[in-house]
Protein backbone atom coordinates (compact mmCIF):
# COMPACT_ATOMS: atom_id res chain seq x y z
CA UNK A 1 0.00 0.00 0.00
CA UNK A 2 1.59 3.50 -0.55
CA UNK A 3 0.80 6.09 1.74
CA UNK A 4 -2.40 7.28 0.61
CA UNK A 5 -4.12 3.77 0.52
CA UNK A 6 -2.72 3.11 3.71
CA UNK A 7 -4.49 6.80 4.80
CA UNK A 8 -7.65 6.15 3.31
CA UNK A 9 -7.99 2.56 5.11
CA UNK A 10 -6.80 4.03 8.40
CA UNK A 11 -9.73 6.25 7.95
CA UNK A 12 -11.93 3.59 6.71
CA UNK A 13 -11.66 1.67 9.44
CA UNK A 14 -12.33 4.54 12.01
CA UNK A 15 -15.66 5.24 10.24
CA UNK A 16 -16.31 1.31 10.47
CA UNK A 17 -15.89 1.71 14.56
CA UNK A 18 -17.32 4.96 14.28
CA UNK A 19 -21.09 4.02 12.70
CA UNK A 20 -21.40 0.32 13.64
CA UNK A 21 -19.32 -0.27 17.24
CA UNK A 22 -16.14 -2.40 17.38
CA UNK A 23 -18.28 -5.67 17.33
CA UNK A 24 -20.09 -4.84 13.62
CA UNK A 25 -16.93 -3.15 12.88
CA UNK A 26 -15.96 -4.84 9.29
CA UNK A 27 -12.35 -4.98 7.75
CA UNK A 28 -13.66 -5.99 4.47
CA UNK A 29 -16.11 -3.10 4.63
CA UNK A 30 -12.95 -0.85 4.92
CA UNK A 31 -11.06 -2.38 2.59
CA UNK A 32 -14.13 -1.97 0.00
CA UNK A 33 -14.65 1.86 0.98
CA UNK A 34 -10.53 2.73 1.13
CA UNK A 35 -10.29 1.00 -2.15
CA UNK A 36 -7.59 -1.29 -1.33
CA UNK A 37 -7.33 -5.32 -1.76
CA UNK A 38 -7.69 -7.60 1.00
CA UNK A 39 -3.85 -8.77 0.23
CA UNK A 40 -2.89 -4.98 0.92
CA UNK A 41 -4.79 -5.20 3.93
CA UNK A 42 -2.60 -8.43 5.06
CA UNK A 43 0.12 -6.90 4.31
CA UNK A 44 0.14 -4.22 6.50
CA UNK A 45 -1.74 -5.38 9.30
CA UNK A 46 -2.40 -8.71 11.32
CA UNK A 47 -6.04 -7.97 11.74
CA UNK A 48 -8.84 -5.86 12.98
CA UNK A 49 -6.91 -4.66 16.34
CA UNK A 50 -4.06 -4.34 14.40
CA UNK A 51 -5.48 -1.82 11.97
CA UNK A 52 -7.46 -0.07 14.67
CA UNK A 53 -5.00 0.27 16.89
CA UNK A 54 -2.40 2.24 14.16
CA UNK A 55 -5.66 4.14 12.58
CA UNK A 56 -5.85 5.35 16.50
CA UNK A 57 -2.09 6.07 17.09
CA UNK A 58 -2.13 7.83 13.39
CA UNK A 59 -5.04 9.62 14.42
CA UNK A 60 -3.99 10.94 17.78
CA UNK A 61 -0.42 11.97 16.39
CA UNK A 62 -1.47 14.31 14.09
CA UNK A 63 -4.13 15.89 16.58
CA UNK A 64 -1.13 16.36 18.87
CA UNK A 65 1.26 17.02 15.87
CA UNK A 66 -1.34 19.90 14.39
CA UNK A 67 -1.69 21.70 17.84
CA UNK A 68 1.83 21.95 18.26
CA UNK A 69 2.32 23.75 15.12
CA UNK A 70 0.20 26.26 15.44
CA UNK A 71 1.23 27.18 18.96
CA UNK A 72 5.27 26.15 19.46
CA UNK A 73 6.59 29.37 17.89
CA UNK A 74 4.91 31.41 20.07
CA UNK A 75 6.54 33.24 22.84
CA UNK A 76 4.25 33.92 25.81
CA UNK A 77 3.20 30.85 27.58
CA UNK A 78 -1.26 32.05 28.23
CA UNK A 79 -1.23 33.02 24.99
CA UNK A 80 0.89 29.62 23.75
CA UNK A 81 -1.46 28.11 25.80
CA UNK A 82 -4.87 29.80 24.00
CA UNK A 83 -3.67 29.06 20.77
CA UNK A 84 -2.56 25.67 20.97
CA UNK A 85 -6.70 24.74 22.76
CA UNK A 86 -7.72 26.61 20.10
CA UNK A 87 -6.22 24.48 17.39
CA UNK A 88 -7.50 21.65 18.91
CA UNK A 89 -10.65 22.92 19.23
CA UNK A 90 -10.76 23.42 15.37
CA UNK A 91 -9.66 20.37 14.82
CA UNK A 92 -12.24 18.38 16.70
CA UNK A 93 -14.73 20.53 15.63
CA UNK A 94 -14.15 19.89 12.05
CA UNK A 95 -14.07 16.33 12.42
CA UNK A 96 -17.11 15.57 14.61
CA UNK A 97 -16.43 11.89 13.69
CA UNK A 98 -13.15 11.35 14.50
CA UNK A 99 -13.48 13.54 17.89
CA UNK A 100 -15.89 10.48 18.35
CA UNK A 101 -13.20 7.85 17.29
CA UNK A 102 -10.75 9.71 19.61
CA UNK A 103 -12.77 10.09 23.12
CA UNK A 104 -15.23 7.31 22.62
CA UNK A 105 -15.29 4.37 19.75
CA UNK A 106 -11.44 3.51 20.42
CA UNK A 107 -10.98 4.04 23.62
CA UNK A 108 -14.35 2.38 25.07
CA UNK A 109 -13.57 -1.18 23.81
CA UNK A 110 -11.64 -2.62 26.12
CA UNK A 111 -8.88 -1.73 28.56
CA UNK A 112 -6.08 -1.60 26.59
CA UNK A 113 -7.52 0.48 24.12
CA UNK A 114 -8.45 2.86 27.07
CA UNK A 115 -4.78 2.75 28.11
CA UNK A 116 -3.85 4.96 24.93
CA UNK A 117 -6.50 7.60 25.58
CA UNK A 118 -4.51 8.06 28.92
CA UNK A 119 -1.12 8.50 26.97
CA UNK A 120 -3.08 10.79 24.56
CA UNK A 121 -3.71 12.80 27.32
CA UNK A 122 -0.59 12.52 29.27
CA UNK A 123 0.94 14.06 25.65
CA UNK A 124 -1.27 17.47 26.03
CA UNK A 125 0.94 18.16 30.09
CA UNK A 126 4.11 19.08 28.78
CA UNK A 127 2.10 22.02 27.23
CA UNK A 128 1.21 23.35 30.23
CA UNK A 129 4.53 22.85 32.67
CA UNK A 130 5.49 26.36 32.20
CA UNK A 131 2.53 27.26 33.73
CA UNK A 132 4.08 26.74 37.00
CA UNK A 133 6.47 30.15 36.40
CA UNK A 134 2.95 31.89 35.92
CA UNK A 135 1.15 31.16 39.18
CA UNK A 136 0.82 34.01 41.76
CA UNK A 137 2.12 32.11 45.31
CA UNK A 138 5.60 31.33 46.16
CA UNK A 139 4.30 27.72 47.05
CA UNK A 140 4.91 24.94 44.85
CA UNK A 141 1.55 24.04 42.83
CA UNK A 142 0.09 20.54 43.24
CA UNK A 143 2.51 17.58 41.62
CA UNK A 144 -0.28 16.86 39.18
CA UNK A 145 -1.37 20.10 38.36
CA UNK A 146 -0.65 19.70 34.43
CA UNK A 147 -3.04 16.54 34.27
CA UNK A 148 -5.35 18.46 36.11
CA UNK A 149 -5.76 21.30 33.62
CA UNK A 150 -5.77 18.75 30.87
CA UNK A 151 -8.16 16.81 32.56
CA UNK A 152 -10.66 20.06 33.02
CA UNK A 153 -10.56 20.91 29.27
CA UNK A 154 -11.04 17.18 28.45
CA UNK A 155 -14.22 17.21 30.19
CA UNK A 156 -16.11 19.74 28.41
CA UNK A 157 -14.94 18.38 25.32
CA UNK A 158 -15.83 15.08 26.11
CA UNK A 159 -19.25 15.77 26.92
CA UNK A 160 -19.75 18.00 23.86
CA UNK A 161 -19.02 15.04 21.53
CA UNK A 162 -20.13 12.93 23.36
CA UNK A 163 -23.53 14.95 23.15
CA UNK A 164 -23.20 15.37 19.13
CA UNK A 165 -21.78 19.28 20.19
CA UNK A 166 -18.62 18.99 18.72
CA UNK A 167 -18.87 21.69 15.85
CA UNK A 168 -19.59 24.33 18.76
CA UNK A 169 -15.94 23.52 20.43
CA UNK A 170 -14.83 26.29 18.69
CA UNK A 171 -16.61 28.76 20.64
CA UNK A 172 -16.21 27.57 23.43
CA UNK A 173 -12.56 28.56 23.57
CA UNK A 174 -12.91 31.17 26.38
CA UNK A 175 -14.60 29.57 28.85
CA UNK A 176 -12.26 26.03 28.82
CA UNK A 177 -9.36 28.30 28.47
CA UNK A 178 -10.38 29.82 31.79
CA UNK A 179 -10.50 26.22 33.22
CA UNK A 180 -7.26 25.04 31.78
CA UNK A 181 -5.36 28.47 33.29
CA UNK A 182 -7.08 28.66 36.47
CA UNK A 183 -4.86 25.84 38.13
CA UNK A 184 -2.05 27.91 37.06
CA UNK A 185 -2.44 31.82 36.86
CA UNK A 186 -5.78 31.75 39.20
CA UNK A 187 -8.86 33.00 39.03
CA UNK A 188 -8.82 36.35 38.54
CA UNK A 189 -6.19 36.13 35.77
CA UNK A 190 -7.79 33.59 34.40
CA UNK A 191 -10.87 35.26 33.92
CA UNK A 192 -8.66 38.31 32.18
CA UNK A 193 -7.66 35.49 29.64
CA UNK A 194 -11.11 34.37 29.31
CA UNK A 195 -12.55 37.80 28.30
CA UNK A 196 -9.23 38.82 25.88
CA UNK A 197 -9.87 35.25 24.08
CA UNK A 198 -13.84 36.03 24.15
CA UNK A 199 -13.49 39.71 22.57
CA UNK A 200 -10.82 38.64 19.44
CA UNK A 201 -12.77 35.42 18.81
CA UNK B 1 -13.73 -12.54 43.07
CA UNK B 2 -12.15 -9.13 44.27
CA UNK B 3 -12.67 -6.85 47.27
CA UNK B 4 -16.10 -5.74 48.08
CA UNK B 5 -16.95 -2.32 48.02
CA UNK B 6 -18.65 -1.58 51.18
CA UNK B 7 -22.34 -1.05 50.03
CA UNK B 8 -22.51 -4.40 48.40
CA UNK B 9 -22.96 -7.92 50.43
CA UNK B 10 -22.62 -11.53 49.50
CA UNK B 11 -26.28 -12.32 48.49
CA UNK B 12 -26.68 -13.36 44.92
CA UNK B 13 -27.25 -10.07 43.59
CA UNK B 14 -24.33 -8.18 45.22
CA UNK B 15 -22.29 -10.83 43.88
CA UNK B 16 -23.52 -10.83 40.03
CA UNK B 17 -22.76 -6.71 40.54
CA UNK B 18 -19.74 -6.97 41.92
CA UNK B 19 -18.73 -9.43 39.06
CA UNK B 20 -19.65 -6.97 36.51
CA UNK B 21 -18.03 -4.61 37.49
CA UNK B 22 -14.61 -6.72 37.67
CA UNK B 23 -15.24 -8.20 34.42
CA UNK B 24 -15.95 -4.49 32.89
CA UNK B 25 -12.53 -3.53 34.45
CA UNK B 26 -10.56 -6.53 33.00
CA UNK B 27 -12.00 -6.93 29.67
CA UNK B 28 -14.27 -4.07 28.91
CA UNK B 29 -18.70 -3.43 29.00
CA UNK B 30 -18.69 -4.77 25.36
CA UNK B 31 -17.06 -8.34 25.74
CA UNK B 32 -19.33 -9.16 28.92
CA UNK B 33 -21.32 -12.32 28.48
CA UNK B 34 -24.04 -13.19 30.37
CA UNK B 35 -22.85 -16.76 31.05
CA UNK B 36 -19.44 -15.49 32.04
CA UNK B 37 -20.88 -13.11 34.62
CA UNK B 38 -23.09 -15.79 36.05
CA UNK B 39 -19.85 -17.81 36.25
CA UNK B 40 -17.48 -15.01 38.12
CA UNK B 41 -20.83 -14.39 40.48
CA UNK B 42 -21.04 -18.49 40.99
CA UNK B 43 -24.63 -18.28 40.08
CA UNK B 44 -26.00 -20.04 37.41
CA UNK B 45 -27.02 -18.07 34.13
CA UNK B 46 -30.62 -18.85 34.88
CA UNK B 47 -30.64 -17.05 38.33
CA UNK B 48 -28.42 -14.60 36.65
CA UNK B 49 -31.91 -13.98 35.03
CA UNK B 50 -33.91 -14.38 37.63
CA UNK B 51 -32.41 -11.58 39.10
CA UNK B 52 -31.39 -9.25 36.16
CA UNK B 53 -33.18 -9.21 32.43
CA UNK B 54 -29.49 -8.76 31.01
CA UNK B 55 -25.81 -7.46 31.35
CA UNK B 56 -27.14 -3.73 30.59
CA UNK B 57 -29.35 -3.25 33.83
CA UNK B 58 -26.90 -5.13 36.00
CA UNK B 59 -24.11 -2.34 34.82
CA UNK B 60 -27.04 -0.22 35.47
CA UNK B 61 -27.80 -1.13 38.85
CA UNK B 62 -24.10 -0.96 39.41
CA UNK B 63 -23.76 2.71 38.62
CA UNK B 64 -26.71 3.21 40.58
CA UNK B 65 -25.57 1.39 43.78
CA UNK B 66 -22.13 3.45 43.50
CA UNK B 67 -24.56 6.94 42.89
CA UNK B 68 -26.61 6.02 45.82
CA UNK B 69 -23.57 5.15 48.21
CA UNK B 70 -22.18 8.53 47.06
CA UNK B 71 -25.32 10.67 47.54
CA UNK B 72 -25.53 8.83 51.48
CA UNK B 73 -21.52 9.85 52.11
CA UNK B 74 -22.02 13.55 50.84
CA UNK B 75 -25.52 13.70 52.98
CA UNK B 76 -23.75 12.55 55.96
CA UNK B 77 -20.61 14.81 55.79
CA UNK B 78 -22.59 18.12 55.88
CA UNK B 79 -22.41 19.73 58.68
CA UNK B 80 -22.84 22.98 60.26
CA UNK B 81 -20.02 22.82 62.10
CA UNK B 82 -18.20 22.56 58.83
CA UNK B 83 -17.20 25.26 56.25
CA UNK B 84 -18.32 24.24 52.45
CA UNK B 85 -15.03 23.63 51.78
CA UNK B 86 -14.17 21.32 54.06
CA UNK B 87 -17.19 19.27 54.00
CA UNK B 88 -16.28 19.38 50.37
CA UNK B 89 -12.77 17.92 51.40
CA UNK B 90 -14.58 15.42 53.53
CA UNK B 91 -17.08 14.47 50.89
CA UNK B 92 -14.13 13.78 48.06
CA UNK B 93 -12.39 11.82 50.71
CA UNK B 94 -14.59 9.61 51.63
CA UNK B 95 -15.09 8.53 47.98
CA UNK B 96 -11.43 8.02 47.27
CA UNK B 97 -11.66 6.05 49.95
CA UNK B 98 -14.63 3.67 49.27
CA UNK B 99 -12.97 3.48 45.31
CA UNK B 100 -9.60 2.64 46.36
CA UNK B 101 -10.94 -0.03 48.60
CA UNK B 102 -12.75 -1.77 45.62
CA UNK B 103 -10.38 -1.42 42.15
CA UNK B 104 -12.91 -3.36 40.04
CA UNK B 105 -16.23 -0.72 41.39
CA UNK B 106 -13.86 2.26 40.77
CA UNK B 107 -13.02 0.92 37.16
CA UNK B 108 -16.44 0.79 36.33
CA UNK B 109 -17.56 4.29 38.09
CA UNK B 110 -14.71 6.49 36.22
CA UNK B 111 -14.00 4.63 32.96
CA UNK B 112 -16.68 2.00 31.82
CA UNK B 113 -19.44 3.84 32.88
CA UNK B 114 -17.90 6.86 30.83
CA UNK B 115 -16.43 5.59 27.94
CA UNK B 116 -17.70 2.07 27.57
CA UNK B 117 -21.16 1.82 28.37
CA UNK B 118 -24.43 2.23 26.47
CA UNK B 119 -25.94 6.19 26.89
CA UNK B 120 -28.49 4.70 29.07
CA UNK B 121 -26.17 4.07 31.39
CA UNK B 122 -23.28 6.67 30.44
CA UNK B 123 -26.20 9.24 31.27
CA UNK B 124 -26.73 8.05 34.61
CA UNK B 125 -22.96 8.20 35.25
CA UNK B 126 -23.03 11.51 33.94
CA UNK B 127 -25.53 12.46 36.29
CA UNK B 128 -23.54 11.67 39.23
CA UNK B 129 -20.43 14.00 37.82
CA UNK B 130 -23.33 17.09 37.67
CA UNK B 131 -24.45 16.16 40.86
CA UNK B 132 -20.96 16.47 42.46
CA UNK B 133 -20.56 19.48 40.36
CA UNK B 134 -23.58 21.49 41.99
CA UNK B 135 -22.68 20.68 45.26
CA UNK B 136 -19.12 22.40 44.06
CA UNK B 137 -20.86 25.58 42.72
CA UNK B 138 -22.19 26.55 46.57
CA UNK B 139 -18.15 27.82 46.58
CA UNK B 140 -19.32 30.58 44.14
CA UNK B 141 -20.97 32.12 47.00
CA UNK B 142 -17.74 32.83 49.01
CA UNK B 143 -15.55 33.59 45.71
CA UNK B 144 -13.99 37.23 45.27
CA UNK B 145 -14.20 36.70 41.62
CA UNK B 146 -17.31 36.64 39.97
CA UNK B 147 -16.50 35.61 36.82
CA UNK B 148 -16.12 31.95 36.37
CA UNK B 149 -17.68 30.70 33.57
CA UNK B 150 -21.05 27.97 34.20
CA UNK B 151 -18.98 24.99 33.20
CA UNK B 152 -15.97 25.76 36.03
CA UNK B 153 -17.18 23.31 38.28
CA UNK B 154 -17.60 20.53 35.47
CA UNK B 155 -14.54 21.42 34.55
CA UNK B 156 -12.66 21.41 38.06
CA UNK B 157 -14.16 17.90 39.00
CA UNK B 158 -13.24 16.87 35.56
CA UNK B 159 -9.17 17.56 36.21
CA UNK B 160 -9.11 15.48 39.33
CA UNK B 161 -11.45 12.68 36.74
CA UNK B 162 -8.77 12.75 34.49
CA UNK B 163 -6.34 11.98 37.28
CA UNK B 164 -8.27 9.50 39.22
CA UNK B 165 -8.87 7.47 35.82
CA UNK B 166 -5.48 7.47 34.91
CA UNK B 167 -4.53 5.89 37.86
CA UNK B 168 -7.86 3.30 38.13
CA UNK B 169 -6.31 2.53 34.29
CA UNK B 170 -2.65 1.97 35.50
CA UNK B 171 -3.70 0.03 38.67
CA UNK B 172 -2.63 2.14 40.99
CA UNK B 173 -6.52 2.55 42.73
CA UNK B 174 -4.83 1.99 46.01
CA UNK B 175 -2.59 5.50 45.63
CA UNK B 176 -5.71 7.39 45.01
CA UNK B 177 -6.32 8.83 48.67
CA UNK B 178 -2.64 10.14 48.50
CA UNK B 179 -3.81 12.41 45.64
CA UNK B 180 -6.63 14.23 47.77
CA UNK B 181 -4.63 17.39 48.51
CA UNK B 182 -4.12 17.61 44.31
CA UNK B 183 -8.14 17.58 44.40
CA UNK B 184 -8.83 19.75 46.75
CA UNK B 185 -6.62 22.25 45.01
CA UNK B 186 -7.98 21.84 41.64
CA UNK B 187 -12.00 21.84 42.95
CA UNK B 188 -10.99 24.98 45.10
CA UNK B 189 -8.89 26.83 42.98
CA UNK B 190 -11.26 28.51 40.20
CA UNK B 191 -13.78 29.81 43.47
CA UNK B 192 -11.01 30.36 46.36
CA UNK B 193 -7.83 31.41 44.64
CA UNK B 194 -4.86 29.62 44.34
CA UNK B 195 -3.59 31.11 48.16
CA UNK B 196 -6.92 29.51 49.51
CA UNK B 197 -6.47 26.19 47.39
CA UNK B 198 -2.92 25.05 48.24
CA UNK B 199 -3.91 26.49 51.95
CA UNK B 200 -6.52 23.60 51.65
CA UNK B 201 -4.26 21.25 50.21
CA UNK B 202 -1.65 21.56 52.69
CA UNK B 203 -4.24 21.09 55.42
CA UNK B 204 -5.26 18.18 53.82
CA UNK B 205 -1.72 16.74 53.05
CA UNK B 206 -0.75 17.20 57.27
CA UNK B 207 -3.90 15.15 57.96
CA UNK B 208 -2.82 12.15 55.70
CA UNK B 209 0.49 12.50 56.92
CA UNK B 210 -0.75 12.11 60.73
CA UNK B 211 -3.55 9.53 59.61
CA UNK B 212 -0.43 7.50 58.89
CA UNK B 213 1.87 8.15 61.32
CA UNK B 214 2.40 6.09 64.25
Amino acid sequence: MNTGQREALLRAMLDELVSKGYGEASVEAAIGNAGVSRADFVGDFRGKDDCLFAAYDQLADRLVARTSARCDSIESWPERVREGLAALLDQLAAEPGMARALTRAFPGIRPDTYERYVSLLGRFTPFMTEGRAYAEVDEDLPGEVELLAVGAAEAIIFGEVDAGRAEQLPAMLPEILFSVLVPFVGPERAADEMRSAAATS
Amino acid sequence: MGPRPPFLGDEDRDRVLLATAELCAERGYEALGVDEIAARAEVSGDRFRELFPDKETAALIVIDEILAAIVDTAAKLYSPDRSEAESYLEGIKALLEMMSAAPATAYTAYIGARQMMPPRLTDRRESGARMLAVMLERLRYYSTVETQPPIAARAAIGGAEAVVRREVALGRTAELPKLLPDFIYSATVPFLGQEEALRLARTTAAQLTEKHEP
